[in-house]
């Protein structure tokens, strides 16, 4: 076959069923689409301390080649960034093989203990070289592992990213640096939708989590789970498979389904991909950024503006469920009326715990509030003369 | 062991809700229910007092429930709403003729007055007809496209303030998933609104949008209402059927997913700086469009010039198709005797196959859509400039040349214009 680029006759490289490369070009092409994502976003600027998250899965393996690569070009090519590297703990196995490979580059690698979610100390651990276990910390995982999977998969995203974020600041860096590709992306947007979490989207799989302060960048956002493969095929990397998901989640579902439905419709990762692009947040929730976050995601807390949302609509289920019939059964105009007396007890915990109890003692509680549907912890600030507005539009 | 009604009433319960999880009784669970949708209604601002709104009923589960469930909110809650019944008769043998005898069934139950409308009378075509042209793929495009604004016409005969659909959370949720997964930014955006419908147009409204499929059918199945529940016989091949199946695994993994999806849907919106399509009136039929004609017109268009796939996939497909259609008319025209003889022999038994195939949907082509087009004709001055280039039904003259043209057509499609008058 002969090469789509060079026309050089060994292409051995097949992307998208109908495209060969030879592996030069398709080497190529893949540092390009990496170095154009980050340079297209003109974001650093020279020798910027970056922190380059490490999973030890085929993602991260790549990305620290492709990151290597770029350092070693001594044109205007080199990639000026000064990285350094972090890996959370979760496997042995793993944690070894992500050391092993960075002493490989000569890189510096710090591995923190996923429980490090719960202390609030801070204690860089030496680089290198496994963290020791502290006894107490480890009941953290236990806590999570009752939770719901999918529930449990959300949550494990969401302390990994505040891992990320507390470590690039103990570190100076300004840009962290994860390894999603495409695929992954797709799958979260969709796993992002279906938890309720759609408002958060651009800030969940687009290029750039503006969130916080320090920015997470995905650099291999355009890279696709086919690419990687022949990638470390090529470049012979050595792969330790794992997997972080829990089963019988809505994100294994989810991740299962998109590569099943790539396989007959072959543009749809991409397509959903281009669709994440567009999302952004409801604009009237954009203005009132001033201090309503969310402790936990950093995103901004959909304040209700009277309109009515599933979340009410759930909410109002749930007291409907509680009540009895027979005291507002017949012809009562006043049924809202009634259950919004009992509205407030309803949740006693949305608004005070999710947002403002300290992290030690939300965990549990959480959780619950996280697989109820109740995912975007937001306040009730329902105002009592709104809920009246349509029974009185009724009787005027 | 039976489990007591989570109400504290005192009844065992029935059932457990899907929605919240909660063991309720069969008097608790209507009731749950029934005040559920009508907070939907207030909350969301539905209808006026005095409204004339029009069900758009299928006979399904859906409908059968909104209509019912309107009736008694109706009556309950003092809304003050003039309902009646709106069906469309898409003409699916097999389907549609069994589910209009629910319609009517409904209509003595509940006492509403009752309006069919049928695509037959409205196109010109009824959907096996067009099934027969367009084949088992992308026939649900002509049916939807043509249900909504058949509900349109039928909600401006009867002069309704608004038309409610049955809609229900589970459809609402798949249709944010499919417009995900084939990035349609446009219907993403408005696919959860509780109420659409722009400034001169009439609003639809979802009464059931927060209500679970699974519910909407115990409820029927508990108070014995009357519904049809067959498939559509031609669905199956929809895409959508993916985006059903997908909340279908997820719902029995985590049955809240479902209005999660909806909540995503409602909070999340697209960049100021994507360029959306503005709704308008379709220059030729004077209905909603997003574009200068609307889809219902382009694809009838397509079905009565043999170009069935033209409204299907990119318009510039659809530029290309049209104009090598003039160009076949054209040539037709001038009387040019066609010299191309080799591929006329190559191709020559396909032509013939085509030719006899083409006989049915020549005559019907030709009667029926006669008196529509003319019908249509009326009602616009200005003609869209694409169809305004092509369009042949402006004339009695010219619609009787696009019957006779439709022969061409198909040899057309099969890749050779020239050959027809040799192959005759």
């Amino acid at each position: 076959m002969i090469c789509k680029k060079c026309n050089n006759d060994e292409s051995t490289v097949l992307l998208r069923k109908k495209d060969y490369y030879c592996e030069k070009c398709f080497i190529n092409n893949t540092n390009h689409k990496f170095r154009a994502c980050i340079g297209k976003n003109k974001l650093f600027s020279s020798q910027e301390n970056v922190l380059v998250c490490l999973s030890g899965e085929e993602g991260s393996t790549v990305l620290l080649n492709l990151i290597s690569n770029g350092l070693c070009l001594e044109n205007h090519k080199k990639l000026r960034i000064n990285p350094i590297f972090l890996h959370l703990y979760n496997n042995n196995d793993i944690a070894e093989k992500v050391i092993e490979d960075c002493k490989k580059h000569d890189f510096v690698v710090y591995v923190v203990n996923i429980s490090d979610y719960m202390s609030t100390t801070i204690d860089l651990p030496e680089p290198n070289s496994l963290p020791k276990l502290n006894v107490g910390t480890n009941n953290t995982v236990n806590i999570f592992n009752n939770l719901p999977a999918t529930a449990f998969n959300d949550m494990f995203i969401k302390i990994k990213r505040t891992l990320f974020i507390k470590y690039a600041k103990v570190l100076h860096c300004n840009f962290i640096f994860t390894a999603e590709t495409t695929g992954s992306l797709a799958s979260s947007l969709l796993s992002s939708i279906a938890l309720g979490r759609g408002s958060q989207v651009e800030d969940d799989i687009g290029f750039i989590d503006n969130r916080d302060d320090i920015k997470i960048v995905r650099p291999m956002k355009d890279i696709s789970k086919e690419e990687l493969h022949f990638y470390i095929k090529i470049k012979k990397l050595n792969i330790q498979h794992h997997y972080d998901m829990k089963k019988n989640s809505l994100q294994v579902l989810i991740n299962n389904f998109v590569s099943d439905l790539q396989e007959n419709f072959p543009s749809t990762i991409s397509t959903v991909c281009k669709t994440a692009e567009k999302l952004g947040v409801a604009s009237d929730n954009a203005d009132n950024e001033s201090n309503h976050k969310c402790k936990i995601c950093e995103s901004v807390l959909n304040i209700p503006d009277g309109r009515l949302t599933a979340l009410q609509a759930t909410d109002f289920s749930r007291i409907v469920s509680l009540q009895k019939p027979s005291k507002i059964n017949t012809h009562d105009k006043n049924v809202i009326k009634i259950v919004q007396e009992n509205q407030h007890s309803m949740f006693p915990y949305i608004s005070a715990a999710k947002c403002v109890k300290k992290k030690g003692e939300g965990v549990m509680k959480i959780g619950a509030v996280t697989e109820d549907a109740s995912q975007n912890g937001m306040p009730y600030y329902d105002d009592p003369k709104r809920l009246g507005k349509g029974e009185k539009r009724q009787q005027s | 062991m039976p489990v007591p009604c989570r109400t504290g009433c005192g009844n065992n319960a029935v059932l457990k809700r899907p929605k919240t999880g909660d063991a309720l009784c069969k008097e608790c669970f209507y009731w749950a229910f029934e005040t559920e949708i009508h907070y939907t209604i207030t909350k969301g601002e539905l209808f006026n007092k005095g409204d004339s709104v029009a069900i758009a009923a299928s006979g399904g589960k859906d409908s059968t429930v909104l209509a019912y469930i309107l009736k008694t909110l109706n009556t309950r809650y003092d809304y003050g709403l003039n309902l009646m019944l709106l069906s469309i008769d898409e003409g699916i043998t097999g389907y549609r003729d069994d589910s209009l005898e629910t319609v009517k069934q409904n209509r003595d139950d509940y006492e509403m007055p009752l309006k069919i409308l049928s695509y037959k009378d409205l196109y010109g075509w009824t959907m096996d007809e067009i099934v027969a042209q367009i084949g088992r793929k992308n026939n649900c495009t002509f049916c939807g496209v043509f249900r909504r604004q058949a509900l349109d016409r039928g909600a401006a005969l009867l002069d309704v303030k608004c038309i409610a659909t049955g809609h229900n959370a589970d459809d609402i949720a798949e249709t944010v998933l499919m417009n995900v997964l084939r990035g349609d930014i446009a219907r993403l955006k408005r696919c959860t609104a509780i109420s659409t419908g722009s400034e001169g147009t009439i609003p639809r409204v979802k009464p059931l949008k927060y209500t679970y499929e699974k519910e909407i059918v115990m409820y029927a199945h508990y108070k014995k209402l009357v519904y049809f529940s067959t498939e559509c016989v031609f669905a199956p091949n929809a895409y959508r059927g993916h985006a059903r199946a997908l909340l279908k695994d997820m719902e029995r993994i985590r049955p809240t997913c479902i209005m999660d999806i909806i909540y995503s849907g409602e909070t999340m919106s697209v960049k100021e700086q994507v360029s959306l399509p503005s709704q308008r009136i379709c220059s030729r039929c004077n209905f909603v469009s997003s574009q200068e004609v609307c889809k219902a017109c382009v694809l009838l268009e397509g079905l009565n010039k043999g170009l069935p796939k033209l409204g299907i996939g990119k318009t510039s497909k659809a530029k290309k198709m049209l104009e090598a259609y003039n160009a076949r008319q054209m040539q037709e025209n001038s009387l040019e005797q066609a010299t191309d003889l080799e591929d006329t022999s190559k191709s020559i038994k396909d032509n013939i196959k085509d030719a006899s195939n083409k006989c049915n949907s020549k005559n019907c082509c030709s009667g029926k859509c006669k008196s529509d087009a003319s019908k249509q004709q009326n009602g616009n001055a200005k003609i869209n400039k694409l169809l305004e280039q092509y369009g042949l039904d402006e004339s009695p003259s010219s619609q009787k040349l696009n019957g006779d043209l439709s022969d061409d057509e198909c040899s057309g499609g099969c890749g050779n214009s020239s050959s027809m008058p040799i192959g005759f």
